[in-house]
């Protein structure tokens, strides 16, 4: 019983001590607080990473290796996935490089000219994509009227791009923000701008990353002129394609790779202007449970469809259909190292109030050897005397290790009008919401990490107690007891 | 005449023995000094011995073998039968704490706890928490008693600092009686009080003696001290020069 109630008498009665206590809090608070910043910011990173990839990426092998060729068109594999109940929406995407220069400048002139540098042309990805604009809207109109007549239209579950990836909410400003050039109508992203030019032959809409709308100073319904090289079957040669685009409007994704270097146009219209010679690159799929389903759905999916032919067999099957996690392994895979790192070091917080505490029982031994001695002499054993100590450092850590994970948790929670109301307290501003395009500080906090931190809070305290409590075990009574 | 100090006619029955203790303690690495050459001692239960000697004639050391707090390089001590030393740690810490009480001179309190938990503390460490818990208000009960009897009912809540050095050597007689012990050591118990104040400490010590019927080794240079006892042994150079079972003449 002397045990602990001598241990908590001490604790308060050398303040001291309570060094030991808020080195402990102010370590697993600061943990929990950092932690939880860091899972916020690796958890925004995930989504950046992520980007506009869907859950599953389909890429067909399309005639790289000899005798390996699927169809061409996309509609028997659209339609062999589509079939999966655990498949919520496929679209096609065809994707292409092409190049683009500054406004009013002709692109075969650019590359016919030598020498200069000031107009080179940039190079961008050519996103050609599905979307079922007219269908979404007019089926509902329809289903009504058809109902008015006492007939019944079935639901019609349209999918394309929209359903599949983030654009909409690209379009819409849902992603991160409003955008500089907005579509007229986020559903009908490739309908002419009410502002283009009237003469000569219709052209097709684009849609602009909004940097690249930005940095080549451009307005809706500027004409764009892309350039493009398809391989001529007759004649093997790769020929510059050029063709004028109108400018719909711009996305705004927050991803700096996609505002900075994509263009987004009708799937159709960039079969076209290759020529025909690729309609599809990938396929696009959403799982309905994607944390379920994810990796029995790809496998399934790589049998499938490499048994009814629509992918290769053999060895290259698998990286026909990937996860878009499989297809960001190496970053994920450093965002988790980053995390697990940051761990590491940041738990040297927790050793240094483990030295802390050792510094402070190390002292008190040494003042407290007269009681020491007294105890023995009571009729404590040395053990007891261990364990006296021992639990001294076991309060250090319970108290603070509490108030500590309260403090971390609520520092967490309450992290951005923390950070505002620090910021307007030094006049400076600490966290520029600009650089990261968050309009708030991520945070979250998880609850196995906090009783991880907690219990690293004990087992470090404990751990660096157990030399001074040894030491006061081995005291010599009567060397203790003549102690002044 | 009994040529064996250690044994004796008297129907009371032994309440510790040692014999042929022997104690040299290490002055440097290849010298060393004995303080305690081949010493045989036997304390009866509700006998008073006195323990005299002058400063270095090896009386604490003796004190301090006996209550088990030094381990003697040679010799046998025996408790209720049982040898000791050759018990486990635990065991030797329960007889310190069951069946002997100590006083010493320096009253040895615990500065951090109060008058009343000082007196607890031996029951304290004899028990498990949840033991303590059981019987607490009962240990409280008899505590606070016990401090009033020695007049210390409006200090029970005084931490050591706060008392007087006669309040605290009376504190320190109440813990060393607390746990009802065989037998008593006491380490030079007036020698730090002034003399008014030590007569009266004495006068509590050996009426508590006295009523309860226990032993008691008070360790002294000063014979008036000795003179209370029934038995005063005198030790020189480290070995017993006299043992009398009468006081000394003043």
């Amino acid at each position: 019983m002397y045990r602990s109630f001598l241990s908590w008498r001490y604790l308060f009665a050398r303040r001291t001590n309570l060094i030991g206590m808020v080195g402990i809090l102010v370590a697993v608070a600061a943990l929990i607080l950092i932690l939880s910043i860091m899972t916020g910011f690796l958890d925004a990173s995930r989504d950046a990473v992520r980007g506009s990839l869907a859950d599953i990426i389909i890429e067909p092998n399309q005639g790289v290796e000899a005798g390996s060729e699927v169809p061409r068109d996309p509609y028997e594999l659209l339609h062999a996935v589509r079939s999966d109940e655990r498949v919520q929406a496929a679209t096609s995407q065809l994707i292409w490089a092409g190049l683009i220069t500054q406004r009013g400048k002709k692109l075969d002139h650019i590359l016919a000219s030598q020498g200069s540098t000031a107009n080179n042309p940039i190079l961008v990805q050519l996103v050609g994509i599905d979307t079922a604009g007219p269908l979404r809207v007019t089926w509902p109109a329809l289903q009504a009227a058809v109902r008015t007549v006492g007939g019944i239209l079935p639901d019609l579950h349209v999918q394309d791009e929209f359903d599949t990836t983030r654009l909409l909410a690209a379009l819409t400003g849902e992603a991160s923000g409003p955008t500089l050039a907005p579509v007229e109508n986020p559903l009908f992203p490739f309908a002419p701008p009410s502002r283009r030019p009237r003469r000569g032959r219709p052209k097709a809409s684009v849609l602009v990353g909004e940097q690249l709308f930005d940095i080549f100073n451009m307005r809706r319904g500027d004409i764009l002129q892309i350039g493009t090289i398809v391989q001529d079957p007759e004649t093997g040669e790769w020929p510059l394609n050029n063709r004028e685009f109108v400018v719909a409007g711009t996305f705004r994704s927050g991803q700096n790779e996609a505002d900075m270097g994509r263009i987004y146009l009708d799937r159709g219209e960039l079969s076209d202007f290759l020529g025909h010679f690729r309609d599809y690159t990938q396929v696009l799929v959403a799982a309905r449970d994607y944390e379920h389903d994810a990796a029995s759905l790809t496998a399934d999916l790589r049998r499938d469809l490499a048994e009814r032919g629509l992918i290769s067999e053999g060895p290259r099957g698998p990286y026909e259909v990937r996860t878009w996690e499989e297809f960001r392994v190496n970053l994920l895979g450093a965002i988790e190292n980053e995390r697990v790192l940051m761990a590491i070091m940041l738990s040297l917080v927790l050793v240094v109030a483990g030295f802390t505490i050792f510094a402070i029982l190390s002292m008190m031994v040494s003042e407290k050897r007269r009681d020491i001695g007294i105890l023995l002499a009571l009729g404590a054993t040395p053990r007891g005397i261990r364990q006296m100590f021992l639990f001294i450092a076991f309060w250090d850590a319970l108290l603070g290790s509490l108030a500590g994970a309260l403090l971390g948790t609520w520092g967490a929670l309450r992290i951005d009008p923390l950070e505002r109301a620090l910021s307007r307290f030094f006049g400076v501003e600490i966290f520029n919401r600009q650089v990261y395009l968050f309009d708030h500080i991520p945070s979250i906090v998880q609850p196995l990490a906090v009783a991880l931190i907690v219990l690293g809070a004990f087992a470090c305290a404990l751990l660096f107690a157990a030399i001074p409590a040894w030491r006061a075990s081995k005291l010599d009574p009567l060397a203790a007891l003549r102690y002044e | 005449m009994n040529t064996d100090p250690t044994r004796r006619d008297s129907p009371a029955p032994v309440v510790l023995r040692a014999h042929g203790i022997r104690r040299a303690f290490a002055l440097g690495k290849a010298r060393s000094l004995e303080i305690l050459h081949g010493i045989d001692i036997a304390l009866h239960r509700g006998e008073r011995v006195a323990l005299m000697g002058a400063s270095g004639a090896g009386k604490s050391t003796l004190l301090h073998i006996l209550g088990l707090l030094d381990r003697p390089d040679e010799g046998e001590i025996e408790i209720d039968g049982r040898d000791p030393w050759a018990c486990s740690v635990a065991e030797r810490a329960s007889i310190r704490n069951q069946r002997l009480g100590f006083v010493f001179q320096f009253y040895h309190l615990l500065p951090e706890l109060t008058a009343i938990e000082n007196v607890l503390l031996p029951s304290m460490i004899a028990r498990g928490a949840v033991d303590w818990r059981r019987s607490r208000g009962e240990l409280r009960a008899r505590a606070e008693h016990a401090l009033a009897e020695f007049g210390l009912a409006d200090r029970m809540r005084h931490k050591p600092p706060q008392l007087s050095g006669g309040e605290r050597q009376r504190v320190a007689i109440a813990r060393a009686l607390f746990t009802d012990p065989e037998l008593l050591l006491a380490d030079e118990p007036t020698g730090n009080l002034d003399k008014a104040t030590g007569e009266t400490v004495l006068e509590l010590l050996l009426a508590e003696q006295e009523k309860r019927g226990l032993s008691m080794l008070l360790v002294t240079h000063d014979s008036r001290l000795a003179a209370h006892c029934e038995r005063v042994l005198t030790i020189e150079d480290g070995v017993i020069q006299a043992d009398s079972a009468h006081p000394i003449p003043l």
